[in-house]
């Protein structure tokens, strides 16, 4: 179709997002979207959702890091926000959420928040709780299986 | 802006991480909400980093050293009658700077709201709680905050949601009404349940919040550790009262 005069486009924000789980987790784009529209449909209903848009349109994780852009309606971003928050589970496996920033084009959210280096992780044994844990160290990050399930320490924890 | 946590061993991440992720996320600082997880401030820390046992730190003079925010010891009381409630806050009182009781029952919700010596009422409305304008006005009067908990909010589902949701909103009514002190904190279990400031004032104002009352109440926790830590000072003697040198005055 022919595409529209620029006065009727839409006009976007896009929305660098942090995304951190528990390193042992795998998360699939097609699943964070689910989970992003789900949220949306949750918190804000369906026309909320539809005013919000929330498409993904760039992601990556892997060990437990990950980042994404979303696309939101200008104008709808604050609700976008709460419904990006209230993304606490993909497929079962808790997230946290963090958004970085705000752009009005993906070359400048790409540019500014996005591709940070993250450390890469390593797999370890660490000392906690008076025993040898094997652990996942990314970073100062250090997630291990504890007595009562999974924790996240830091390498502070364990020296 | 302050946010209140729950650490391992009652949460999944220790308090060192749970700092870390706050500290990225923008708070000024975190209090943490479970007792074994952190020496009371002033005692010169449990383990330290040098002991090499591998136990997560318990120091918040390092904690706050080495991530750069604030680190608070704080108490939450889980009683199950206000007797015995009444007793751990007399033994909590003095060696924690911020003193919780978990509410969630008309009788320890009663207590809470009438005893100054409570900093926060907690969870208010969890599992059957109620509040109404007599405690609204009990708690304004000893001074006691009432948490507004945004974590069913962010992470339940379903008919649980829709009930914690009508439940914020009654106690937002009230606690409006009266103008009683409030908190709020998203209750985060791990590291993972953190929001930023700024997430939780959109979650706050999608869910019929005003978004600077988020902002006020998010900045209140650290109004109430400030104001403990300058009771707990040295000069202290009651408000207004300091043992100090005589002032200079013309």
């Amino acid at each position: 179709m022919k595409h529209l005069p620029k006065h009727l486009r839409p006009r976007w924000r896009y929305l660098a997002v942090g995304i951190e789980s528990w390193a042992d987790t795998e998360i699939g784009r097609r699943a964070f979207q689910r989970a992003l529209w789900y949220s949306a449909g949750n918190l804000l209903g369906d026309a909320g959702s539809a005013d919000a848009d929330l498409t993904l349109l760039s992601f990556a994780h892997a060990d437990g890091t990950g980042e994404a852009v979303v696309r939101v309606r200008h104008g709808h971003v604050d609700d976008a926000r709460a419904a990006i928050a209230c993304v606490s589970e993909v497929d079962g496996e808790p997230v946290g959420i963090l958004v970085r920033g705000i752009s009005g084009t993906v070359r400048a959210c790409e540019e500014r928040y996005m591709g940070r280096a993250t450390a890469s992780s390593t797999q370890r044994d660490v000392a906690f709780e008076g025993a040898e844990r094997p652990a996942v160290v990314r970073g100062d990050a250090c997630d291990l299986r504890g007595e009562s399930g999974r924790v996240g320490a830091t390498m502070f924890d364990t020296e | 802006m302050y946010e209140a946590v729950h650490a391992h061993p009652d949460g999944e991440a220790t308090v060192a991480r749970h700092a870390a992720t706050a500290a990225r996320h923008g708070y000024d600082g975190i209090v943490v909400r479970t007792r074994d997880a952190l020496a009371a401030a002033g005692n010169g820390g449990g383990s330290t980093a040098a002991d090499g046992d591998g136990s997560p730190i318990c120091d918040p003079e390092a904690l706050r050293e080495e991530y750069g925010i604030d680190v608070v010891d704080a108490v939450e009381i889980d009683a199950d009658d206000p007797t015995s409630a009444s007793g751990a806050v007399g033994n909590y009182r003095s060696d924690r700077t911020v003193v919780c009781v978990v509410g969630g029952d008309d009788a320890l919700n009663r207590f809470a709201v009438e005893q100054a010596r409570v900093d926060v009422l907690v969870r208010p409305m969890a599992s059957g709680g109620d509040f109404n304008h007599v405690l609204a006005k009990a708690a304004r009067d000893n001074g006691v905050r009432v948490e507004f908990d945004f974590g069913p909010a962010l992470r339940a589902t379903g008919g649980k949601r829709v009930r914690a949701l009508a439940d914020l909103r009654k106690l937002r009514e009230i606690v409006d009404h009266y103008d009683a002190p409030y908190v709020v904190s998203a209750n985060a279990r791990s590291h993972l349940g953190l929001r930023a400031p700024r997430e939780l004032v959109a979650v706050g104002e999608a869910i019929g919040f005003d978004a600077e009352a988020v902002r006020e109440g998010l900045r209140a926790w650290g109004d109430l550790v400030e104001r403990n830590r300058e009771r707990r000072s040295e000069g202290f003697i009651e408000p207004g009262v300091r043992r100090g040198r005589y002032e200079e005055d013309g």
